[in-house]
């Protein structure tokens, strides 16, 4: 079941178009990643789908039902980690988490429970009664989340909930989210660092000026650039070896050889280094080095816009 | 706008009536006898199409409100600015200069009216002045709604035209290729099987006679023929023109001749095998750079422009990209959106950006 569809929207801001004639579904069960730099629309995006903002055209639908006709419905399944942090640094962390679960009609002793495992899950159990103002920005953060979660929703919406904020607090973002995703919840993921994206996502798609110009997995995108990944193997200088072999090794496209300096060029869907070095190994060929070339989003992102992510 | 004239005076002149009964009425009829003319005189300025004859009545009625009001009814004065207005709407522009001309007779007029006159004057100029605004808009709308309307229609018929360009044009190319074909075999193949076959007649009367000059015969028959096939190997191959060649030729020439005119550089890059791309998506591309190079022509002010025909594994991507002053926000002409327009129609999607210089870029699935 597709739990978001979204379906020719546009969102214009004046003469800007934010958001152009964009359609897109998530199904149920995904981490979804919007890739794509400041201002391509991204939050644009998300705004129209939390119903903070209302689209000129087009039509959004969570599981089914239109968000516009169906608000309390929509907003009940969806949780919003957004852009900038929203919490009340008057409150205690567990007062905030309360706050925003109460504000989804959770009361008495559920509440209270749904509080504590929220807080338990993003790591804060043992802060519950400091305040905020204290917190350092990963911390934050995590409160942030925990508010959002509170209510149990099945999509959650993550808006760049990776800027400014220390490692240690980002391995411990990305791991709850896969494991919010293990416990069964979807999850739209935005950011314009690549590599979180790539880590998490189970599909991406890459906007830009308000369009999404790919979409697919990392590999499908990957292959949008070259199905052909390159090892580059150096070996001591003068050995002799039998191309032909490691040309018949499956996966392998070509095999050319420049002095001491291999190239194996091979389908970047078979994963074949194992197989190649064993064979070198076995022919007793002292490997000297190692490199391997295959796109990722980066280059994905660099060939199609002529840009890169963090440009802006 | 007559109408809300009309109205405005309608609405003064019940206002007078109202204030006269209240009023201690001294000259009823010579009151009704001046509201009657103004009505017919005001009613007819309607009536007449020259500019200049409405301007006449329009200077009329004003006599009449300024006899009026001296003699008769002193608030007959109230309706003074709406005439002027009309008198002055198409001669004065600014509308702060309408505005004072409207209160300037307030100098002329008892103190106990300045307050009614000062009112009524605003009252005149708002209305009629936002009614203007929005007709001028309206205007505006529909002018735009016109052009819209005839791209839209000049676009279906060069749509029309295109899909019958592409089926006469396929005819013509079927009917050379035949052509082409019936010489080929004419030239090469007939002439070998002739050849061949006078030389295996030869073979076949020699046969009994003399062995060995047979064999001969049979043995030049058989090069014949081989030579014969290799032949129409040769000219199958040389045959077949490639799309790539085709698309490519066409748009390298149109981009050294558009920067031979305009005297401008234009570097052109070919990356991957442009043989995958269909000669309909060489039609897309070849319209999308001349639209895209035009429009840099027209905007950027650049001297560089740069254009890329990359293929990609599963993309094609056309990028015309200048060194101009860009765009902070661009808005889309019809241009851009015939370009995206042409490039959905294969599934693909167009990207402006104007951050850095002003790029379009095309991106097309590869057909599979």
């Amino acid at each position: 079941m597709n739990i978001l569809e979204i379906k020719n929207v546009t969102k214009k801001f004046g003469d800007f178009i934010a958001v152009d004639n964009m359609s897109l579904t998530v199904a149920e069960g995904e981490i979804f990643g919007f890739l794509g730099t400041n201002g391509a629309g991204k939050s644009t995006t998300i705004n129209m789908i939390a119903g903070l903002l209302r689209a000129n055209a087009g039509e959004i639908k969570i599981l089914g039902k239109n968000i516009s006709k169906h608000s309390h419905f929509a907003k009940k399944n969806i949780g919003i980690v957004p852009q900038d942090i929203a919490i009340y640094e008057d409150l205690t962390a567990y007062e905030n988490v309360k706050f925003f679960a109460g504000l989804y009609g959770l009361r008495g002793s559920q509440l209270h429970e749904r509080v504590e495992e929220a807080l338990k899950f993003v790591g804060l159990s043992d802060k519950h009664k400091s305040y905020p103002k204290g917190f350092s920005g990963g911390m934050k953060r995590r409160l942030n989340i925990a508010c959002a979660i509170a209510h149990r929703p099945k999509l959650i919406i993550m808006d760049e909930p990776t800027v400014g904020i220390d490692p240690q607090s980002r391995n411990y973002i990305l791991n709850s989210v896969k494991k919010l995703n293990e416990m069964g919840c979807t999850i739209i993921y935005t950011s314009h660092y690549m590599e979180e994206v790539e880590e998490i996502c189970s599909r991406i798609a890459i906007i830009d000026h308000g369009k999404i110009i790919a979409e697919g997995t990392k590999e499908q995108l990957k292959a949008i650039i070259t199905n052909t990944k390159d090892v580059w193997i150096e070996i001591k200088p003068m050995e002799t070896i039998d191309l032909n072999k490691i040309q018949s090794i499956s996966g392998v496209k070509a095999v050319q050889m420049e002095e001491n300096l291999i190239k194996v060029s091979s389908d970047i869907s078979v994963n074949n280094l194992n197989t190649i070095i064993q064979c070198l190994i076995n022919d007793k060929v002292e490997i000297r080095s190692l490199k391997e070339q295959s796109p990722n989003l980066e280059t994905v992102f660099l060939t199609l816009t002529g840009r890169s992510l963090r440009d802006h | 706008m007559e109408l809300l004239f009309i109205l405005n005076k309608l609405i003064l002149w019940l206002y007078i009536c109202i204030c006269y009964l209240y009023s201690n009425h001294i000259s009823t009829p010579w009151f009704v006898f001046a509201s009657l003319v103004y009505l017919c005189i005001n009613m007819s300025i309607y009536i007449f199409k020259k500019a200049s004859l409405k301007k006449g009545v329009v200077f009329l009625s004003i006599a009449l409100i300024l006899l009026s009001s001296f003699h008769i009814y002193s608030f007959f004065i109230l309706l003074l600015p709406i005439n002027l207005y009309e008198l002055s709407a198409n001669h004065v522009h600014n509308k702060w200069a309408i505005f004072t001309l409207l209160l300037f007779p307030i100098v002329f007029i008892p103190n106990n009216l300045h307050p009614v006159y000062f009112l009524t004057a605003c009252f005149n100029f708002m209305s009629v002045a936002m009614a203007e605004r929005y007709t001028f808009r309206i205007a505006n709308l529909e002018d735009k709604l016109d052009t819209m309307r005839r791209d839209l229609q000049r676009l279906t018929k060069s749509l029309n035209e295109y899909h019958e360009y592409i089926k006469q044009s396929q005819y013509t190319l079927q009917l050379e290729e035949r052509n082409r074909l019936a010489q080929e075999i004419h030239d090469q193949i007939g002439h070998s099987m002739t050849g061949a076959l006078i030389q295996m007649e030869a073979a076949k009367r020699l046969m009994d006679i003399d062995h060995n000059k047979a064999k001969e015969f049979l043995q030049n028959a058989i090069h014949i023929s081989k030579e014969g096939i290799e032949n129409i190997r040769i000219t199958l191959k040389h045959i077949k023109p490639r799309a790539e060649q085709m698309g490519i030729n066409r748009v390298k020439l149109f981009i050294e001749e558009f920067s031979a005119q305009h005297n401008i550089q234009i570097p052109f890059v070919c990356k991957g095998n442009l043989e995958v791309i269909s000669p309909i998506q060489w039609k897309i591309i070849y319209e999308n750079i001349t639209e895209a190079l035009t429009n840099a022509m027209k905007y950027a002010e650049a001297t560089v422009i740069s254009i890329e025909i990359h293929v990609l594994n599963t993309l094609i991507k056309i990028e015309v990209k200048d060194n101009g002053k860009g765009a902070e926000k661009v808005t889309k002409g019809l241009g851009i959106i015939g370009m995206e327009e042409r490039a959905a129609s294969v599934n693909g999607t167009v990207i402006v950006d104007g951050t850095n210089g002003f790029s379009v870029t095309t991106l097309l699935p590869v057909n599979q």
